[in-house]
């Protein structure tokens, strides 16, 4: 029936994204805003700050909606559907990966001129705000909690061996080589899905460059060599390295199985638990010339171009990213705020892994801003490394496949 | 000696498939019970230490578990009754009957079941929110009650095609009308037919995410989506997951340990003869 | 039969509507979808080209590699899921005392969702903390852990094994019902005649089941061939493509991948051979 009909919903959709907002007739009753989020913790709620936030501005109701993670992609399908069929919300939590694509559906709205008018804006720091700038140079993120990717390392057998941590990757490879022996591994690789942070510490930070040709360079091969024989050659991760996912590094950090990973704040809490003070931190190793690379975590809010409620949107995630509520918020999701007033007096972790975060921030970047990432994180990553680390197709065609998938 | 045999012959070989078949959920159950620094100990232990509650306390009283059960109720009932409604009868036409274009529409059925859900949902979405019905029970009972039809239809199909024709005969021969013949003998004798279709239609219902994720989520959230909110970003809750993954599965065993006596004695012996 | 001829048509109605309204409504779009340079994130621009789609399908080693995974995967997992199956209901159709409850438990395994089938699974068979390695040590049959999902040879195995331990109650209870309908005066008869067991199955219950026996095979099949979820959520695909199915690799497509047309187009392509099975198979029995 509607094959014609689909098509012209699509650009239907497409076409009231664009419209300019409705005033609403009946701005007297409180506008109701809707607003999609996700925390790591089943029983953490944003009532509370609905609750704030609702005190402060009566006009406003807010109708927060948690979505499934679903490793991301069940949160992609509905926000991408929802964009689609015009049912989108006013507003949502998301992630860098997800700025070209929605970019390009301009889906979202430009916070330009509503942030240099934000009196709160120098409490969130330079750093942060320069990592959000999308491809054409407008900001559509306001930054709300971050994490920094760092090493954790068991500091007793470090001190067992008497090693040091290691700083970079000459020093990586004889710590996990000293630390690898019977049923324990140097490295906890996550090769599946998202563990392209694991491998971009590692490549990016051995020379290679997410830019046209910047991933088949003598340097960025060799470098992915090295990584792939930490593996083939030295055995420094576990056997099932190639299909673990974050659930089985952690995992197999806390069981001691094996000796480093790297993560984020998010599962510090979880590890001391098990481990105490047998675990802390360090930043990721940094390669041969010195420069380093580790993954930032970033969760923004967006508002979407089309809402009717852009003011009321604007004033609750604002309300978000402004100290106090930032610091809660930060709280629920398990991870940094970032506000400095609130990042101050921050205790939700232990201080060690607080400071191997911060340390890690000049070296901390994110994947390019390419509708490509997403593909590349979920699929094409995981696939073609495993196969290199299975000895399926040479470490150096795995870094063609790379380039011919975000360059052609 | 015969009971030997019996226990040889058939309790062990069903001891045997129940082991199979529970020994996975009962790892997950003992997983819900363990305290949750037993999760990562290695070597692993078979028998939990201690034993702990404090999961399934904390699901049901610090979680929307609760209602999320009671929305799935409502959709997989919902979803039974509406699918049986609709595959009684079409299967009793496919059974009963021979007319222009039958075994072209028995297969139309089939598509339903060929093509990747996933990529019908976009569509969907656009047309149960063309009809508001988003979030509401009837859109997934809809949803669910139609993609299983063909399971449904097919299956009545064949029970139907296994009663013999001559009850129906015998009863039209007696001024019966063809509705009457389905309500009154059709109806009972396919009952065996009936629970197993019901419970298929139940469980897939009970089980079903994508359409509960995408077409519903909010006002009605089933357990499928409430167990997904378990496994995060960055964390699974173990412990909830688990435990909640081992009540899930309890509604459909009860249900099924009351329906299974209609499994038997809806063909009698004698019920050819008459 | 006489019967008026609408009889058939009003009694067909409600589930013929539902099925056009909410199924062949959506798979027509996305039919047509299937003929366009759909890119999800570009609504705007999405240019008719016609068989391209399929045509990049024929050319593309993933899409062979994933049909001949499906294939296996159908095959396999279908078989065993039937075996296990038929053993079950053969076994529970006997009479003893604590039957009923046999009855209900083996339905276990079907009544979970499959996200949390794909994560215990996955959880029993990890490396390191795996009940699967742990329990194969400790009597022997292992000597050395497994990483069951990291290896080629065996993660396809390991994601059929899961989804028979899922399925096969559906059997169970499917041709646990089927059985209720076979008379018992055959059994009589051919008892009579002084026919074995083996005797009877051959010639009394594989025959009385054999219609329930042949849909519920059919039926399981295109489900399977169209399941994903497990897989997705056991092996993601991997390790490299080692489990990436057809359906699994539609999806990856057209929701990670973004190109909706390209997925489109092989999901269209999945539908079509399964459709060729069944026309087949239709063709069959009626004869």
């Amino acid at each position: 029936m509607s094959g014609m009909k689909r098509r012209s919903l699509l650009a239907g959709a497409a076409g009231v994204l664009a419209a300019a907002p409705l005033a609403r007739p009946w701005a007297q009753r409180p506008t109701t805003l809707r607003w999609w989020y996700h925390f790591d913790n089943p029983t953490s709620s944003p009532a509370a700050l609905v609750a704030g936030f609702e005190k402060a501005h009566p006009d406003i109701k807010v109708q927060a909606e948690s979505i499934p993670w679903g490793g991301g992609s069940d949160y992609d399908t509905r926000l991408y559907t929802s964009l689609i069929a015009g049912n989108a919300p006013d507003c949502v939590m998301v992630k860098f990966y997800n700025l070209p694509r929605l970019l390009e559906m301009e889906a979202l709205e430009p916070l330009d001129a509503r942030i240099a008018a934000w009196s709160d804006r120098a409490d969130i720091s330079d750093d942060l705000w320069k990592l959000h700038l999308a491809s054409d140079g407008k900001r559509y993120y306001l930054p709300l909690l971050y994490v920094i990717l760092y090493l954790y390392i068991r500091q007793d057998w470090l001190a067992e061996k008497g090693l040091k941590a290691p700083a970079d990757f000459a020093s990586f490879l004889d710590v996990a080589k000293a630390l690898t022996g019977g049923d324990r591994w140097g490295f906890g690789l996550r090769g599946g899905p998202g563990g392209h942070d694991h491998w971009a510490t590692f490549v990016l930070g051995g020379g290679a460059k997410l830019i046209k040709g910047g991933l088949v360079t003598p340097e960025a091969l060799a470098a992915n060599r090295w990584f792939i024989d930490l593996y083939r050659v030295h055995h420094v991760f576990p056997p099932s390295a190639p299909a673990d996912g974050f659930v089985q590094t952690i995992a197999n950090m806390k069981a001691g199985r094996t000796a480093m990973t790297i993560h984020h704040v998010g599962s510090a809490n979880e590890i001391v638990a098990v481990l105490g003070d047998k675990i802390t931190a360090v930043p990721v190793p940094r390669g041969p010339q010195g420069q380093g690379w580790t993954s930032f975590g970033d969760q923004s809010n967006a508002i979407f171009a089309s809402s009717k409620n852009k003011e009321a949107a604007w004033q609750w995630i604002t309300y978000l990213s402004t100290a106090q509520a930032n610091a809660t918020i930060a709280g629920l999701a398990g991870q940094l705020p970032v506000t400095t007033t609130a990042a101050k007096t921050w205790s939700a972790q232990p201080k060690r892994f607080i400071d191997a975060s911060l340390a890690s921030l000049p070296i901390a970047g994110l994947m390019p801003a390419s509708p490509q990432t997403t593909d590349f994180t979920r699929t094409v990553w995981p696939q073609t490394t495993q196969k290199a680390l299975l000895g399926q197709i040479p470490p150096d065609e795995m870094m063609r496949i790379f380039e011919k998938h975000f360059f052609g | 000696m015969k009971r030997l045999r019996l226990f040889l012959g058939t309790e062990l070989p069903v001891l045997a498939i129940l082991l199979f078949g529970l020994g996975p959920w009962v790892w997950m159950m003992l997983t819900s019970l363990r305290p949750s620094a037993e999760l990562s100990q290695s070597p692993i232990r078979l028998i939990p230490g201690s034993l702990t509650l404090v999961n399934h306390i904390t699901l049901l009283a610090r979680t929307s578990f609760v209602e999320n059960l009671r929305d799935s109720l409502i959709v997989a009932c919902g979803a039974v009754v509406l699918g049986l409604a609709l595959s009684l009868p079409a299967a009793y036409a496919f059974s009963r009957f021979r007319f222009p274009g039958r075994r072209v529409l028995r297969v139309q059925f089939l598509v339903v079941n060929m093509f990747p859900v996933v990529l019908l949902i976009l569509p969907l979405f656009m047309l149960l929110r063309s009809f508001g019905l988003l979030d509401t029970y009837f859109a997934l009972i809809m949803g669910h009650a139609t993609f299983t039809l063909p399971f449904a239809i097919w299956l009545m199909t064949g029970y139907i095609d296994g009663l013999p024709v001559e009850l129906d005969e015998s009863a039209m021969v007696d001024g019966a009308t063809q509705l009457q013949v389905l309500r009154l003998i059709v109806l009972p004798l396919a009952a065996p037919g009936a629970v197993a279709v019901g419970l298929y239609l139940f469980i897939a219902s009970w089980n079903e995410y994508l359409f509960a994720l995408m077409l519903a989520g909010r006002r009605v959230r089933t357990v499928t989506v409430a167990l997904q909110m378990f496994i995060g970003e960055n964390t699974i809750d173990w412990g909830l997951l688990t435990a909640g993954g081992t009540l899930v599965a309890l509604p459909a065993v009860v249900l099924f340990l009351f329906a299974q006596k209609r499994l038997v004695g809806g063909l009698t012996g004698g019920a050819v003869k008459g | 039969m006489k019967a008026r001829a609408a009889t058939p048509w009003l009694l067909l109605a409600p589930a013929l509507i539902a099925t056009l309204l909410l199924v062949i409504g959506p798979v027509a779009d996305t039919l047509w979808l299937s003929l366009h340079d759909v890119v999800l994130f570009r609504p705007r621009v999405q240019p008719f080209v016609g068989l391209a789609n399929y045509l990049a399908a024929l050319h593309d080693p993933a899409f062979w590699g994933g049909l001949w995974l499906s294939v296996v995967w159908v095959v396999v997992a279908v078989g065993l899921q039937f075996g296990l199956g038929l053993v079950a209901a053969l076994l529970l159709n006997r009479q003893f005392w604590w039957r009923p409850l046999a009855r209900a438990l083996v339905i276990v395994p079907w009544a979970l969702p499959s996200v949390i089938i794909g994560l215990v699974w996955t959880w029993m068979l990890d490396f390191n903390l795996g009940l699967v390695n742990e329990l194969g040590m400790r009597l022997g049959l292992l000597s050395a852990p497994v990483a069951w999902l990291a290896r080629p040879e065996y993660a396809l195995g390991a994601v059929i094994l899961a989804v028979t331990w899922q399925g096969f109650p559906f059997f169970c209870v499917t041709l646990l019902a089927g059985l209720q309908a076979i008379p018992r005066q055959l059994y009589e008869a051919a008892e009579m005649d002084g026919a074995g067991r083996l005797h009877c199955f051959r010639h009394v219950t594989l025959p009385g089941l054999m219609p329930v026996m042949a849909t519920a095979l059919l039926l399981r099949m295109i489900w399977v061939a169209n399941s994903l979820d497990l897989i997705l959520v056991m092996t993601g695909g991997g390790p490299g493509t080692a489990t990436q199915t057809l359906p699994l690799y539609a999806f990856l497509k057209a929701w990670t991948g973004a190109d909706y047309g390209y997925g489109s187009a092989l999901a269209v392509m999945l539908t079509l051979l399964l459709l060729s099975v069944v026309i087949f198979y239709a063709v069959r029995s009626e004869r």
